[in-house]
């Protein structure tokens, strides 16, 4: 892992003037903690050899130098007050614009490319995930720009003051990172197996309570008390075991520091004493030893709190760098689908189960009503899914009229996929619903909503619900039930002229009454000459299509 | 009725700040060891202590060794320079060790009685923790209050400790400048954590509904990617999480304030330390009230007395967040009617359950499982359903019914796990009543429809039911719900590990496995709820048969698949909230409308 990824600059812009502003506050600082050092020692190193001979006027003699020791501690809060105030804000800008990119790009690559079951982890990356980089932004990476201006500045110093103590620290520096990644190389194997092993001990801990209520129904829930305590006291040992390693590197680390400190400090001693050196110079260097290695000492205590941010960053970068599915070539506007037929032609998507569709053509003919039938399983949704440009079939295509491409296996397509698909209503399986009002939801004017809401069945909802259109309804329909929001759907699918319209199972989860205002819908869809793709396995429904393509292949006119 | 009712769960509201003593129980619930503790505070002040010390003496080295003195003069001094730069390091290793044992022995203290507490609880509470938010939750809040001891309260003491003690070194040298230290302590120990912990609340109080929205935001966008972008809806939606992540910003800014308050004074402590030290010195120099060589001490000590108080901010940030998690993991103990100072749970229908494997010894086999006038309901909710139910050993008893008309917590209470709202649920009573309560392990067995697999061998899975299950009696089990030939395919097995939660197994397979383990209990009688769900229509049937063919048990099954039912002796129809027509499936069919109707969609979504 690179300390600072020259990929989150590009990504996260944010990063970049906060990256700016820490190198110079660091910069700032370098010469601060030396101004610091140097004005100490002189006021002090003139108080302890003449403080004594000047008497009365001791303090007269050193107040200058005390009044310019004020300003710069001055500066110097002022200085951590700004990186601080500035850390927090740009480490949520940055984890803002890195955030809203992961989910721009997931949603573009769309659920079924990041691959099944990996939704979930990357809504925990966008979100948990990301958050863990403030830690990077705010402790670590300061410390990393002082570890490049501070270390540097006051070796310099302590060089040009007396060269042995300068000879001394430089022999420490390169040991820092030397020991960190010896003691890291020797302990890896062993921490990631203890990790590995904590985390398994962790979840069995806490298997043990989610199977709570299932051991208490078969009166069981007794027993494994003892055995969460005796995993408790094995987790124990696996992370001392961990940790007894871990530490080391920061025992290392704060052993080389003080004793080169003390080993400063001894020989600067000693040159006093024999007259090899002035008091001054001798408490610079004393001051000065510490600030050399004070920022890589804190580098290594922040690196463990920054690991977890940095992993996040590298999986977003990972995913960021996923290329897109459909590949847009030169697109042009999409033909009027009102007077267009969409065809599906020798469609085939190998999944794990299967071809799901296997080699399914069909012609969407405007005007028309077609359903597609089958068991489930047979890739009646990945149909549509391929007929939306949604997904890019293994074998086959999507054609508007003869030859505008939507998507196909072996070629990009030729059409622009937002025109086509603001021709386009579609109501998946789980109605999608934004936040909003009844009214806003469904959309369109008070008239046209009393008129498709009374084919839909919508009127009654809206009629027993206290605030009518008024109702808000929150994010996925919460707020009504499945019934309630299948049919806010329909009727926004009703009031949107798309010419294509295709309902996904619509009525999946409804009772009788309901599935009757979806029967209702679509004889008013086919009235209003909308072309309709049906994908439905209730006999009630098929009835009503003019076409019925079961999968895979085999087609009926009833 | 010989189980006492449980009382309704408390209501526990999370304020903006937890109960006071909330944190004090939360420690006695870790039984931290006061003197290993004590021990840990002593290494790490020792180990703080030689950094201290090692800037006194350094700096009391050089003066001395300006004035030019014999070299032996010096030898202490320079001994225990390099002494306390060794000795910081290893003290600081050996603390650090046994801080964080002591923390993870409390952590495992913790989850134990956690555990132990939800397990003679309530009910409820136990159900909540099933949702897998509020399990990581549990988790990550065990976690958070074991780290109460080695981020809050270990350095805070140490702080303290090392505090007083330079202090009081400072002051006996030159009273001038050990208070001033003293004050400039106070400052960035308590002054600057109490900043950073006001810090931290207000961008949390401000935060946590942006947040909570920023999460929504981008799941809905993750979840229906495909529809929002048919609907050409995206840049909304991208709109919208980027405003509200800008208002989790504009929290995180208002907190950004004082935190960096909290950091300037820690910065600012320190050089008001050095520079009270050489105000108030140099004129004491001067007039011969202080000597020179001690003036260096006084001066250079308080550059290394601040490393203590420097990680308080943080400290007081953590103290914080445990004692929020605290509050959450004492509500669930609250609620699942254990109070964590160790008296006895107010009453569940379960306080006196035995293990399963005693179930034989406790006497002649029950015959009979009836509920009388029997109504039930969530404690402290409204009534759901209310029924009478005559279930004999031998007898195979179906309850039909839409979701969400009590049939689940119907099971609940004639497990034995729910009190009943009113009635008698009684084992091998007389009409008049008078027997037993039901024995979740003893008289029955519960098989829920979201039972939990464990993420252990398929044979342990099995032993969940009964503690001595053999390999053999596995098999026979699993052949008998049909998973015979998915066994044999198994690479290891009985030994099989199954992913957590039962993540590797298909839905019918987990179906088919938890109703093997319902056959492998013990106990007369076994209640199932959605036993075929997931599964065909040849495999629900097979079920039902298996469960038919269970002579020697009385087997309930709450069911929405009406199909087969006619295996059952009785089928129960539920409506309203109470029996709307019982009999068997064919009486059923021949007599009651509201049946036949839901048989007959059912054929017709099978076709």
């Amino acid at each position: 892992m690179r300390p600072l990824d020259p990929r989150l600059l590009r990504h996260a812009r944010a990063a970049r003037w906060y990256v700016a502003l820490t190198v110079a506050l660091g910069l700032v600082t370098a010469v601060l903690v030396v101004a610091q050092a140097l004005l100490l020692a002189h006021a002090l190193g003139r108080a302890v050899s003449d403080g004594v001979d000047l008497g009365a006027g001791a303090w007269d003699a050193l107040a200058p130098l005390v009044g310019w020791l004020v300003l710069v501690v001055a500066l110097r809060v002022l200085v951590t007050v700004v990186q601080e105030r500035y850390a927090h804000r740009a480490a949520a800008r940055a984890v803002a614009e890195l955030r809203e990119r992961v989910v721009a790009h997931a949603t573009a690559l769309g659920p079924r490319r990041l691959g099944d079951g990996r939704a979930p982890e990357v809504v925990a990356l966008a979100t948990r995930g990301l958050d863990d980089l403030e830690p990077y932004f705010v402790r670590y990476l300061p410390q990393l720009v002082l570890a490049a201006t501070v270390t540097p500045a006051t070796l310099l110093v302590v060089l040009g003051l007396e060269w042995v103590s300068a000879a001394i620290l430089a022999a420490v520096l390169p040991l820092v990172p030397l020991f960190m990644w010896l003691v890291g190389v020797l302990t890896q194997g062993r921490s990631q197996r203890g990790l590995a092993a904590m985390q398994r001990l962790s979840a069995q801990v806490l298997d043990l309570v989610a199977g709570l209520s299932t051991l208490r129904a078969l009166g069981r829930e007794r027993g494994p008390g003892a055995r969460v305590q005796a995993l408790g006291d094995a987790h124990r040992r696996a992370t001392m075991g961990t940790l007894r390693i871990a530490f080391l590197s920061g025992m290392v680390l704060e052993l080389l520091a003080t004793l080169s400190v003390a080993l400063v400090a001894v020989g600067v001693g000693l040159r006093l004493v024999h007259g090899h050196l002035d008091l001054v110079t001798g408490l610079a260097v004393l001051v000065l030893a510490p600030e050399v290695l004070a920022p890589l000492r804190a580098v290594g205590a922040q690196f463990h709190a920054s690991t977890d941010g940095v992993a996040a960053a590298e999986a977003a970068f990972a995913l960021l760098e996923e290329p897109l599915p459909v590949a847009a070539a030169a697109t042009g506007p999409a033909p009027d689908l009102s007077r267009t037929a969409v065809r599906l032609e020798h469609v085939t998507v190998r999944t794990a189960r299967g071809a799901t569709p296997d080699d399914l053509s069909v012609v969407l003919t405007p005007g028309r009503v077609t359903a597609l039938a089958g068991p489930s399983g047979s890739g009646k949704s990945t149909a549509v899914e391929v007929l939306l440009g949604l997904l890019t079939p293994d074998e086959g295509r999507v054609v508007l009229g003869e030859d505008a491409v939507v998507v196909a296996a072996d070629a990009p397509s030729t059409v622009d996929l937002a025109d086509f698909r603001r021709q386009v209503s579609w109501l998946p399986q789980r109605p999608v619903l934004e936040p909003g009002t009844l009214a806003q939801v469904v959309g369109g004017d008070d008239e046209q909503r009393a008129a498709a809401a009374a084919v839909t069945g919508l009127d009654v909802v809206v009629d027993e619900l206290p605030e009518g259109w008024a109702t808000r309804v929150g994010r996925g329909g919460h707020g009504l039930s499945v019934g309630q929001a299948q049919r806010a759907a329909l009727t926004r699918a009703l009031v949107v002229a798309a010419p294509l319209v295709v309902l996904d199972e619509p009525t999946a989860h409804l009772d009788d009454a309901s599935e009757r205002g979806v029967l209702r819908t679509v004889a008013a869809l086919r009235d209003a000459g909308r072309t309709v793709l049906l994908v439905a396995h209730r006999p009630a429904l098929l009835a009503c299509a003019d076409d019925v393509v079961v999968l895979a292949g085999e087609r009926v006119t009833p | 009725m010989t189980t006492t009712r449980p009382t309704a769960p408390r209501v526990v509201e999370l304020r903006d700040s937890p109960a006071r003593g909330t944190l004090r129980r939360a420690v006695a619930l870790l039984e931290v060891d006061r003197r290993r503790f004590a021990f840990a505070v002593l290494l790490g002040t020792l180990a703080l202590g030689c950094a201290v010390a090692l800037a006194a003496v350094s700096a009391w080295l050089i003066a001395r060794a300006s004035q030019m003195p014999p070299v032996l003069t010096l030898s202490v001094a320079t001994v225990g320079v390099r002494a306390f730069g060794v000795g910081r390091g290893v003290l600081r290793y050996v603390e650090r060790l046994v801080s964080h044992d002591l923390a993870l022995s409390g952590m495992s203290r913790l989850r134990t009685s956690l555990y132990e507490r939800l397990a003679s609880g309530q009910p409820g509470a136990v159900l909540a923790v099933r949702r897998g938010d509020l399990l990581a939750r549990v988790g990550a809040d065990v976690d958070d209050v074991g780290d109460l001891v080695v981020r809050g309260l270990l350095p805070a003491a140490v702080a303290a400790t090392l505090g007083v003690a330079t202090t009081a070194a400072m002051t006996m040298i030159w009273p001038p400048a050990g208070l001033a230290l003293g004050a400039c302590l106070v400052l960035a120990g308590v002054v600057a954590p109490w900043l950073a912990d006001r810090g931290a609340r207000t961008s949390e109080r401000l935060g946590t509904r942006a947040r909570a929205d920023v999460t929504a935001e981008a799941l809905a966008l993750l979840d229906d990617a495909g529809p929002l972008t048919v609907a050409g809806r995206v840049p909304q939606r991208l709109a919208a999480l980027r405003e509200a992540d800008a208002r989790a910003r504009a929290a995180v800014d208002a907190g950004a304030g004082p935190s960096a308050l909290a950091a300037g004074l820690g910065q600012l402590a320190t050089g008001l330390a050095v520079l009270a030290a050489l105000v108030t010195g140099i004129p004491a120099v001067g007039d011969g009230r202080l000597a020179p060589v001690l003036l260096a001490v006084v001066v250079l000590t308080p550059l290394a007395a601040f490393e203590a108080t420097s990680v308080l901010p943080q400290a007081a940030v953590q103290v914080h967040r445990s004692r929020a998690a605290a509050a959450r993991i004492l509500a669930l103990l609250d609620a699942a009617g254990t109070a964590p100072d160790g008296t006895a749970p107010d009453g569940t229908a379960s306080a006196e359950t035995a293990p399963a494997d005693t179930a034989q010894a406790a006497g002649t086999r029950a015959t009979r499982l009836a509920a009388r006038d029997l109504v039930v309901g969530w404690p402290g909710g409204p009534d759901l359903l209310s029924l009478d139910l005559d279930l004999r050993v031998g007898r195979l008893v179906a309850v039909v019914g839409p979701s969400g008309t009590g049939k689940t917590t119907l099971l609940l209470t004639l497990a034995g796990l729910l009190a009943p709202h009113a009635g008698d649920v009684d084992v091998d009573g007389s009409t008049s009543g008078g027997g037993t309560a039901p024995v979740p392990g003893r008289s029955t067995s519960l098989t829920a429809e979201d039972a939990h697999v464990f993420g252990t061998t398929l044979l342990e899975n099995l032993r969940v039911a009964r503690g001595d299950v053999t390999p053999d009696e596995a098999s026979a089990a699993l052949a008998a719900v049909g998973l015979g030939t998915w066994l044999a395919d198994l690479p290891d097995g009985l030994a099989t590990p199954l992913g957590p939660d039962g993540r590797t197994l298909s839905g019918g397979e987990r179906r088919r496995l938890l109703l093997a383990r319902a056959l492998l209990t013990s106990t007369p009688f076994l209640l199932l709820d959605e036993p075929t769900e997931h599964l065909d229509g040849a495999g629900a049937d097979d079920v039902l048969h298996v469960l038919r063919a269970q002579h020697d048990r009385g087997v309930l099954v709450v069911t929405h698949r009406l199909t087969g039912l006619e295996v059952a002796d009785e089928v129960i129809r539920i409506a309203d909230g109470r029996v709307a027509a019982r009999g068997t499936h064919a009486h059923l069919l021949a007599h009651d409308d509201g049946y036949r109707e839901a048989v007959q969609h059912e054929l017709q979504d099978q076709r």
